[in-house]
């Protein structure tokens, strides 16, 4: 072992990796603000059983499910300006192809949420003269969200993870950085071991938060 | 005594099965209507009918005298904002009580009157209370449904239903998913709104509770109502073979009466 460590020259550029774990986590908060959004729809047209939604919803669904979100990413930045008369930035390329994703797995944790919940629930609200949106958001939701907080916090954990794809595209997150720092000072081992430690010290907390959650999911029945 | 309800050729089929082959009831205030019969026989299936859970085939069914549905050109239309006020009128109780696990039971009693008649939460709280009182369980009204016995949170779910005030109301075969010692504080309940004068009809296999409870009995078999009469008549003196038949299935096996010595 003669590799010489020498993180101070990771101090030099703190300043650097201060804006891109910014950019980290307003790139992730973003994303998974909308995919959670927009995803409960997505999730509520696969589960409505009306085919005309369904369809274009599963179509949604499996093509965002089952190709790589780094492709999504490069094929925002690269394909709109060829098909659509305007270019888009960095930042919007990579918060489609994320955003797009985490909806595409959030409706499916949301489907299945929906569908955990018994069918005299549903019955129940009904028989009150509740209208079907009304069961949804007294009745459905407040049992089903409970018992999705699991998953969408592990999707949370994942999506933050996933911004550093958005660093091909020249994002300005903190592995994109990390990789402009290292070829300007030759120390990939260094700044990549400080993204990683970055990177743990922001997730670890909330994968404890998830555990806390799984834990007391119990409460109220 | 005025009418409450009434049912007029009601048919209800499943794809090919006709569960429902053209029944016709008339119930008058403070009526309590018990119906009996074997599973399948379609009994559950006319309760649901009458609060639209399953929407008729045909017939027509008329709330204190107003038709259910707008009627166009020979066919019902059935708007789900009509139904859904028609069932703020109409309580239910089912057979798995499907109280709201993440509401309090005081909070499950209040949400009707919160969420359907938009009731300020003055009055919600008092219509809770008061029919949470009514069920003799206002001392629970801050335990969660997973804390109570069935047999309470059958109550409390009588209690959700009543505190819509509700012109007439339904169970389900409200005591068959109670162990049998729970059996009976539920009935008690049910027996007490019968004496208070409220509308009932009641499904059920407690023969001796509809005896006691009701002021007419339906034989429901494949469809339709074989016999009907005063308790007395159809549990007692039953003259349908069919009736005859289901009553000697359920007398089989009877404890002794006690002999007094």
């Amino acid at each position: 072992m003669d590799y010489n460590w020498d993180f101070s020259s990771i101090l030099l550029y703190k300043q650097l990796f201060w804006i891109g774990l910014q950019n980290t986590v307003i790139l992730g908060s973003v994303c998974l603000v909308l995919g959670l959004f927009f995803g409960l729809f997505v999730g509520a047209a696969r589960f409505s059983g009306k085919l005309w939604l369904y369809y274009p919803a599963t179509v949604f669904v499996e093509v965002f499910r089952n190709t790589p979100v780094l492709v999504q990413i490069m094929w925002f930045f690269f394909a709109f300006p060829i098909i659509a008369p305007f270019r888009i930035d960095a930042f919007t390329a990579a918060s489609l192809g994320l955003t797009l994703n985490t909806i595409a797995f959030s409706s499916e944790i949301y489907r299945a949420g929906l569908q955990s919940i018994a069918k005299g629930q549903w019955e129940a609200g009904k028989a009150l003269g509740m209208s079907y949106s009304e069961q949804m958001r007294r009745v459905i939701l407040p049992q089903s969200i409970r018992r999705m907080l699991p998953a969408f916090m592990n999707r949370a954990v994942e999506l933050f993870k996933m911004t550093s794809l958005a660093s091909v595209i020249a994002y300005g997150e903190l592995v994109y950085q990390a990789k402009v720092i290292s070829t300007i000072e030759f120390n990939p081992i260094e700044t990549y071991t400080t993204v990683a430690l970055v990177f743990f010290a922001v997730l670890f907390p909330m994968t404890i938060i998830v555990r806390r959650f799984e834990t007391n999911n119990s409460v109220g029945r | 005594m005025t009418e409450v309800l009434r049912i007029e050729g009601l048919r209800k089929s499943f794809g090919d099965l006709e569960v429902l082959s053209g029944i016709d009831l008339t119930v008058k205030k403070g009526q309590t209507i018990v119906i009996i019969g074997a599973s399948g026989s379609g009994k559950s299936t006319m309760l649901r009918c009458v609060n639209f859970m399953e929407v008729p085939t045909a017939g027509r069914i008329y709330l204190e005298t107003q038709a259910v549905g707008l009627e166009n050109n020979g066919t019902v239309q059935y708007p789900e904002n009509e139904l859904a006020k028609l069932r703020a009128r109409v309580g239910m109780v089912f057979q798995h009580f499907n109280l709201f696990p993440h509401m309090t039971a005081l909070q499950n009693v209040m949400e009707g009157p919160r969420t359907v008649l938009k009731c300020d939460l003055e009055e919600c709280q008092r219509r809770g209370k008061k029919y949470l009182k009514k069920v003799g369980l206002d001392w629970k009204a801050d335990a969660f449904p997973s804390q109570l016995s069935g047999g309470q949170q059958q109550r409390i779910a009588i209690a959700r239903a009543l505190a819509m005030e509700p012109e007439i109301m339904l169970f389900d075969e409200a005591t068959s998913a109670l162990d049998p010692e729970l059996v009976g504080e539920v009935l008690e309940t049910m027996k007490e709104l019968a004496d208070e004068g409220m509308t009932m009809i009641i499904v059920t296999h407690e023969l001796g509770f509809a005896y006691a409870v009701a002021d007419k009995v339906l034989f429901l078999s494949e469809g339709r109502i074989l016999e009907q009469g005063t308790p007395s008549e159809v549990l007692t003196y039953p003259k349908k073979d069919g009736t005859k038949n289901f009553l000697r299935g359920h007398g089989t096996f009877r404890l002794p009466e006690p002999q007094i010595e």
